[in-house]
């Protein structure tokens, strides 16, 4: 029993110490209130998946009410902008290459002709060099042709915001659930805490402890009755209070400007947390036993997290990835992280919709834990 | 300017760089690293994506219907009991499409003629994946699309001649789609010629901030500064060196893409890795600003993390810069690494000629004059 209690007032010691340091530390401070707002302005404005102002061009052989009408319509969808007239195959090719049109429409001579003969066709040039923005305007021009009334001419108000619906020969009713007007920053914001501790949690533990092993504090407190699994818990405890701070503002701040409120339970968010924080403190005291100066810590930290950023799926479904990639970044706990905090937040789930990704943190964590004690020992110089 | 003086200086940069072997791991490995996991990582060919589908037909038009939407592999079909089951599903994130065939479907099928009403399908999509869904929608549509005039020839007499245009009523125009410069839409293209401006924005800010506060803090700088010296050889010694280090990366990373991405160059390589080159000397040049004015290592390291943060997001790099609003435009357009990332992509993927690049290329000309002009009067003003 006191040796329980020894424990917890060692690390409590420990925490306040390392407490005191922070709110005295400047730099970090800045950190940690500047860093929320960047990224918070980051996800709901800069990030987007979305078409917006394409540049196209129209190469119209046909010059008949017909076409003139297509081009109407695609314009209408909202995506592009006004569209540039090319002559030649040879001057709409320069212009793809130029980088001054991404799609270039080219509707044949004979489009009128076709149309009475019920063939009507065009062709769509798009520049696959930028293949996600390519293959997602095709599919709108496509979604528009297929759609367009040859005979009655009904204009079609269509809200760029709301995805086009086709009808063809099979009614296809289509609903977007969760999300209804596929709205990028609804996808990005609700992983804007794992964002934010991601960040927090490697830089502020990786940074912390070899900034005391250079300074030569941590030989010091190698000499106190303390053991080292005390020190770093009682390093750990002040970064999951900032952590669960910093995960109220990407909660609540989102809420208020932009009214994206968590659809599922908050008890669930804030227990899947708990495994989060814990696994990426870890990952940051990792780092830290393998490097030697907190310059290296930093590149490792950095060169960590940003790739993962992007291999969790926090930037871009990781369905899309092929598989091997998936599955590498299934060893990241932000992967885990944001699955759950989409799942709660988006689609209103709960503990028990959130369980497998919170067990597969807790499981991460304990890999870490079982690692760091490996490479831990009490060194002296 | 002293040859003999500045070619001391690099001397000793190359030394005190290459004897510490973090750092040369370092140059080596990021840029490798981020190219071969930015190269995989996109495809844009979505495959496998779980489809849930409860079919309340049960009739062959449905299950022909499946067998096309199974068929290019595009979706891994999981049958569901009810459409409530679907519901479950797609809130558990288990499937990312829902298709839900209702029970009167083959009638309206077989009823299929001109003036009738339509056969009826819903569509679900798990919006919370919003780029996902957005790209899983062109695809089921298209693939509904092109099996339904197929379920309407087998209901209806076979020896009528079809008319696909006229048969709807006078909808739709067919639509061939050809990308050019990328044939397949392939990801990785479009990754490899991005990762260059992230690895040499990056990378290269980062080793020269800390390289300088690393040198005041062991205080060999001033040692420098009290030498003769002038602050642009001192400058020109620490860009050079790790310039040149760069560009040997930069060579590196041509050759690796095109060995194991089969990734080579369309346009001119030897123009690509002239404008790297320059494009390393401003991001040196930035990297020796932030240290310059910088105490502690810490803090030139977090200068430029939080510029880099947003330079890798601004950049184009993952989004598209024409997605963003305005504001956020004209932001994006005053880093020097959206122009960069904008002709590597041109040289890389389009072949494109040094006529149309120039804005770009003129930008990034006044950018490093401006950046090596104010990173030389930050070292002379700590003199």
């Amino acid at each position: 029993m006191s040796r329980w209690r020894t424990f917890v007032s060692n690390v409590a010691a420990i925490a306040y110490k390392e407490a005191a340091i922070i709110r005295h530390d400047k730099a970090f401070l800045s950190m940690v209130l500047i860093q929320p707002w960047m990224m918070l302005l980051i996800a709901s404005y800069v990030l987007s998946n979305k078409p917006a102002d394409v540049p196209w061009a129209v190469l119209d052989q046909s010059h008949t009410a017909l076409s003139r009408r297509l081009v109407q319509s695609v314009q209408a969808t909202g995506y592009f902008l006004r569209p540039q007239t090319e002559t030649s195959y040879e001057s709409a090719r320069e212009r793809l290459r130029e980088g001054k049109a991404l799609v270039v429409l080219v509707i044949p001579q004979s489009l009128a002709r076709d149309a009475e003969r019920g063939e009507p066709r065009v062709q769509l040039l798009l520049d696959g060099s930028d293949p996600l923005s390519a293959a997602r305007i095709g599919g709108y021009v496509s979604q528009v042709a297929s759609s367009f009334q040859l005979r009655i001419s009904a204009p079609v108000a269509l809200d760029p915001d709301r995805p086009i619906r086709s009808a063809g020969p099979i009614d296809i009713r289509q609903r977007f659930w969760f999300n209804p007007t596929l709205a990028d920053r609804e996808f990005f914001l609700a992983a804007l805490a794992g964002m934010l501790l991601t960040n927090l949690c490697l830089s502020g533990t990786s940074l912390g402890l070899v900034g005391e092993r250079e300074s030569g504090t941590y030989e010091q407190m190698l000499a106190l009755p303390i053991r080292p699994i005390e020190i770093v818990l009682g390093k750990l405890v002040p970064f999951v209070g900032i952590s669960y701070v910093l995960m109220l503002f990407a909660i609540v701040v989102p809420g208020l400007c932009f009214g994206i409120w968590p659809h599922g339970s908050w008890l669930a968010l804030f227990w899947t947390t708990l495994p989060f924080v814990l696994a990426s403190l870890a990952i940051g005291v990792l780092v830290s036993t393998l490097v030697e100066t907190s310059a290296q810590a930093v590149f490792i930290t950095v060169f960590f997290a940003l790739p993962s950023f992007v291999l969790s799926g926090v930037m871009m479904p990781y369905q899309f990835m092929p598989h091997g990639v998936r599955e590498v970044g299934a060893v990241l706990p932000l992967r885990w992280y944001q699955i759950a905090c989409r799942r709660i937040i988006e689609r209103g789930g709960g503990i028990i919709e959130t369980a497998g990704p919170t067990l597969a943190m807790f499981a991460i964590f304990a890999v870490l834990l079982a690692l760091i004690r490996w490479r831990m020992k009490p060194r002296l110089g | 300017m002293n040859r003999r003086r500045l070619w001391t200086l690099v001397r000793r940069e190359i030394q005190a760089t290459f004897r510490d072997p973090f750092t040369v791991t370092i140059l080596v490995s990021v840029p490798i690293g981020a190219l071969l996991l930015f190269g995989f990582i996109l495809a844009t060919d979505v495959k496998h994506l779980a489809l849930g589908l409860y079919d309340g037909s049960r009739s062959a038009a449905s299950r022909r219907l499946a067998a096309d939407l199974a068929a290019n592999k595009t979706f891994d079909i999981t049958a569901y009991p009810s459409s409530d089951a679907i519901g479950d599903a797609l809130g558990s994130g288990a499937i990312s499409v829902g298709v839900v065939i209702p029970a009167d479907f083959d009638d309206d099928t077989r009823r299929s003629r001109p003036g009738a009403e339509p056969p009826r399908i819903q569509v679900l999509y798990d919006g919370g994946e919003a780029a996902l869904a957005g790209n899983a929608e062109a695809f089921v549509n298209s693939l509904l699309q092109a099996s339904a005039p197929a379920l309407g020839d087998q209901a209806r007499d076979p020896r009528r001649s079809v008319v696909p245009g006229a048969e709807r009523g006078g909808g739709g125009i067919g639509v061939v789609a050809r990308a050019v410069f990328n044939p397949g839409l392939e990801g990785t293209p479009f990754m490899v010629a991005g990762t260059f401006g992230f690895v040499l924005s990056f990378l290269t800010t980062l080793i020269t901030a800390v390289s300088i506060v690393n040198e005041k803090l062991a205080g060999t700088f001033e040692q420098l500064q009290v030498t003769p010296a002038t602050s642009i050889e001192i400058l020109l010694g620490k860009l050079l060196p790790l310039g040149a280090v760069f560009a040997f990366d930069v060579a590196l990373m041509v050759v690796i893409a095109g060995l194991v991405l089969r990734v080579w160059p369309e346009g001119s390589a030897l123009l690509f890795v002239g404008v790297s080159a320059y494009y390393v000397l401003i991001s040196l040049a930035l990297g020796l600003i932030f240290s310059a004015t910088s105490a502690t290592a810490a803090e030139a390291v977090q200068k430029t993390v939080l510029f880099s943060i947003p330079l890798v997001q601004l950049s184009g790099f993952l989004f598209p810069v024409r997605n963003m609003p305005t504001v956020v435009q004209w932001l994006a357009n005053l880093l020097p690494a959206t122009h960069y990332i904008k002709i590597s992509r041109a040289i890389y993927l389009r072949a494109e000629g040094l006529g149309s690049m120039m804005p770009d290329l003129l930008f990034l000309f006044v950018c490093g004059v401006g950046l090596i002009y104010y990173a030389r009067r930050v070292i002379e003003a700590r003199a």
